[in-house]
């Protein structure tokens, strides 16, 4: 196996056009055991890019460096204040010690169906930054992410992510069999500011997205259950796998949305 | 792969196959308070200090040790003395195989001020496991070595 140690932002993206096939490794959480199972060929470490970690508040926005650990964001304050929504979803990420060296790219880039941080991210139309050696440039996560372990990069690496702030109501929960380390048998991030409801939510369909159906139902006000339920299953496609079934996650769902619009009318 | 790091206050020089996990080649090197459990990065018996943050050694890489600081428990004996005595008196050890992994993580909780509440502790250990105490043991130990 070919490992290699990117020294500066520039040779990393270098690296990355020579070898894109190879895993981008940071905190190695996700990597290190795709290595046990003899699922990597090569490795372009990115230990070292300490450039891309920080926290920056401007007027509007918030700007997260991609190699931001999700430990850095439990504890950061204007997370906390402007996009709490973000520090609920961080606190109940793996655990301690996994969240100390954990990235926010880290958890995207793998893209799994269950990825913890992108529900909150999506409801937040965060913008995602990439960089390579032909240049840079923004994209919304949403279009990004464009399928089951697919996502819309080409020799890139993440380097940022970008939160508009905006008054809002937030919902997060996430179920799972257990308090801790809890890997989720279903999510839901929903969000309601000025533009009306942002909805979203980890383990429901092959790679995680928008529930459309949900928030075109909600902005309109006049629906009943019948229409919330007929919505969801538009919305979602969430398979039967060993931590939950097909019926447990759409019923669960349903009873997280009556719960958050209880929450967002009082 | 030649690493330079610093374990425990001392520095090494070491030839790595990059892709190796941290914990097997501190474990090589006599240094065996750190425990492999699960290996996948859920009990925490491994936990050691890398530049300062508590992590998994199991989920780490020989290659990121390049120019790394790293503690143990061994390297950290003097200052987790208060700890170990609490978990000695308080019954928190019985099989003893997560406890390095639990002393580490109860000092790196007081040491960054944590409360004293057992909710907050209880938090603040979700990534070690213990199949032994009940955990109700190692709370107390934590909450007397906060008093």
């Amino acid at each position: 196996m070919k490992y290699l140690i990117a020294k500066s932002l520039k040779d990393a993206i270098e690296l990355r056009e020579k070898y894109p096939d190879f895993f981008l490794l940071f905190g190695a959480s996700d990597v290190a055991l795709k290595i046990k199972k003899n699922q990597v060929d090569g490795i372009i470490d990115i230990t070292h890019l300490k450039e891309l970690s920080y926290i920056t508040k401007h007027k509007n926005s918030i700007t997260i460096g991609a190699l931001t650990t999700i430990n850095t964001i439990v504890s950061n304050s204007y997370i906390n204040e402007f996009t709490p929504i973000l520090s609920e979803a961080s606190k109940e990420f793996a655990s301690h010690q996994i969240r100390n060296i954990a990235s926010l790219a880290g958890n995207i880039a793998n893209t799994s169906p269950v990825a913890d941080m992108i529900p909150p991210l999506l409801v937040l139309n965060t913008k995602i930054t990439l960089l390579s050696v032909k240049g840079e440039r923004t994209l919304f996560l949403k279009d990004f992410i464009i399928g089951f372990k697919s996502l819309d990069i080409d020799n890139e690496i993440i380097t940022s992510f970008e939160i508009e702030i905006q008054k809002s109501q937030y919902y997060y929960k996430k179920i799972g069999s257990r308090a801790k380390l809890n890997i989720a048998k279903l999510s839901l991030a929903m969000l309601k500011n000025e533009d009306g409801y942002h909805i979203s939510g980890a383990s429901l369909n092959p790679y995680v997205q928008r529930f459309t159906n949900l928030e075109t139902l909600l902005n309109s006000e006049k629906y009943n259950d019948t229409d919330i339920q007929i919505a969801i299953e538009k919305d979602i496609s969430p398979s039967g796998s060993f931590r939950s079934t097909k019926e447990y996650r759409t019923k669960v769902l349903f009873n997280l949305i009556q719960d958050a619009l209880k929450r967002f009318n009082r | 792969m030649q690493i330079i790091c610093n374990i425990n206050h001392k520095e090494y020089n070491l030839e790595v196959e990059p892709s190796d996990r941290v914990i097997d080649i501190l474990r090589e090197l006599k240094i065996r308070s750190i425990k492999e459990g699960c290996g996948e990065g859920e009990c925490g018996a491994c936990s050691l200090f890398f530049n300062g943050k508590l992590v998994n050694s199991c989920l780490l890489l020989a290659g990121q040790m390049q120019s790394a600081k790293i503690l143990t428990l061994e390297g950290l004996y003097e200052e987790t003395k208060i700890v170990r005595k609490n978990f000695e008196e308080s019954g928190a050890i019985q099989c003893g195989f997560c406890t390095s992994g639990f002393i580490l993580r109860s000092y790196d909780y007081i040491k960054d001020n944590g409360l004293e509440d057992e909710k907050s502790i209880k938090d603040a250990l979700d990534g070690n496991l213990c199949r032994c105490t009940g955990y109700q043991k190692i709370v107390d130990a934590v909450v007397k070595s906060i008093k």
